[in-house]
């Protein structure tokens, strides 16, 4: 019987995946907590303390915990310790749900970092702000946004190990002055 | 590549939208509709030259709402969320 398998390569251990050109340093980000929201925004963060506004695509995400936009009623938040909040329905008129293994999370820095960016989406990041962190990029729905200086991507866990490869090539073409 | 504004995100690269139909093609509600209803429902599509109003979804933020367009010269007239409180 034929190994299917061997058509895909194997995912790097996220753990300790990093690649590093001039330039340009990419790896994952481990050990976040996240989890979805809809419905009632402004209710869910009376309720759970999450303040500051939902970041944007682009958008700046600052503190130990953030929340950023995905739609007009849904949002992802996200924090580096426990949420002290249950998952399931509210009477507020919210709903949270847990998807920290759902979503992969990469960490791009460095002074290419526009050129980068410029080879995964056409929104222009200087330019006006866009209300969802949602976009296309490199071809596939991600959610992106910066974070201190790096630009944080989630993508679905499934499309981990592909994103990795078209940034593996992305990263070898900044530092070979390609322009692809 | 077009940009198409959703009504929520702004400005967007049209691949990240989904065409939804004509605007205003309700489906026939009731249990005696004519079968002319159902042929218009169905197969019939105004196709203008010029002013069309249509249905889209912006496939990244979910947003469902009517766009505008010129089909001549693929100027974007206008684009409206769908929904009551959303509608602009």
């Amino acid at each position: 019987m034929r190994d299917l398998a061997e058509k895909w390569s194997v995912p790097p251990d996220w753990r300790n995946a990093t690649i590093e050109v001039p330039g340009l340093k990419i790896g994952a980000v481990a050990g976040l907590h996240q989890r979805l929201v809809s419905g009632d925004l402004a209710a869910w963060a009376e309720a759970s303390g999450f303040d500051g506004p939902a970041v944007g695509a682009f958008g700046l995400a600052e503190g130990m915990r953030y929340s950023v936009r995905l739609a007009r009623d849904l949002l992802l938040a996200v924090s580096t310790t426990p949420f002290g909040m249950a998952t399931g329905w509210f009477s507020e008129g919210f709903a949270v749900t847990e998807i920290s293994a759902g979503l992969q999370v990469f960490e791009v820095e460095g002074p290419a970092l526009d050129a980068f960016i410029a080879r995964g989406t056409t929104l222009d990041p200087a330019g006006p702000p866009s209300a969802s962190a949602t976009l296309s990029f490199a071809g596939i729905g991600a959610i992106v946004y910066r974070r201190q200086r790096s630009l944080r991507i989630h993508v679905d866990r499934g499309l981990a190990a592909y994103l990795w490869t078209w940034m593996e090539t992305v990263a070898a073409n900044i530092a070979t002055g390609s322009r692809n | 590549m077009q940009l198409f504004p959703c009504p929520f995100c702004g400005p967007r690269d049209e691949t990240e939208f989904h065409y939804g139909g004509d605007a205003g093609n309700a489906r026939p509600d009731g249990a005696e509709v004519p079968i002319e209803s159902w042929t218009n429902y169905l197969y019939l599509r105004s196709n203008p030259k010029g002013t069309a109003r249509e249905i889209w979804v912006h496939m990244s933020c979910g947003e469902f709402f009517v766009m505008e367009r010129d089909t001549v010269t693929h100027k974007v007239l206008s684009s409206t969320a769908l929904g009551g409180e959303h509608a602009a």
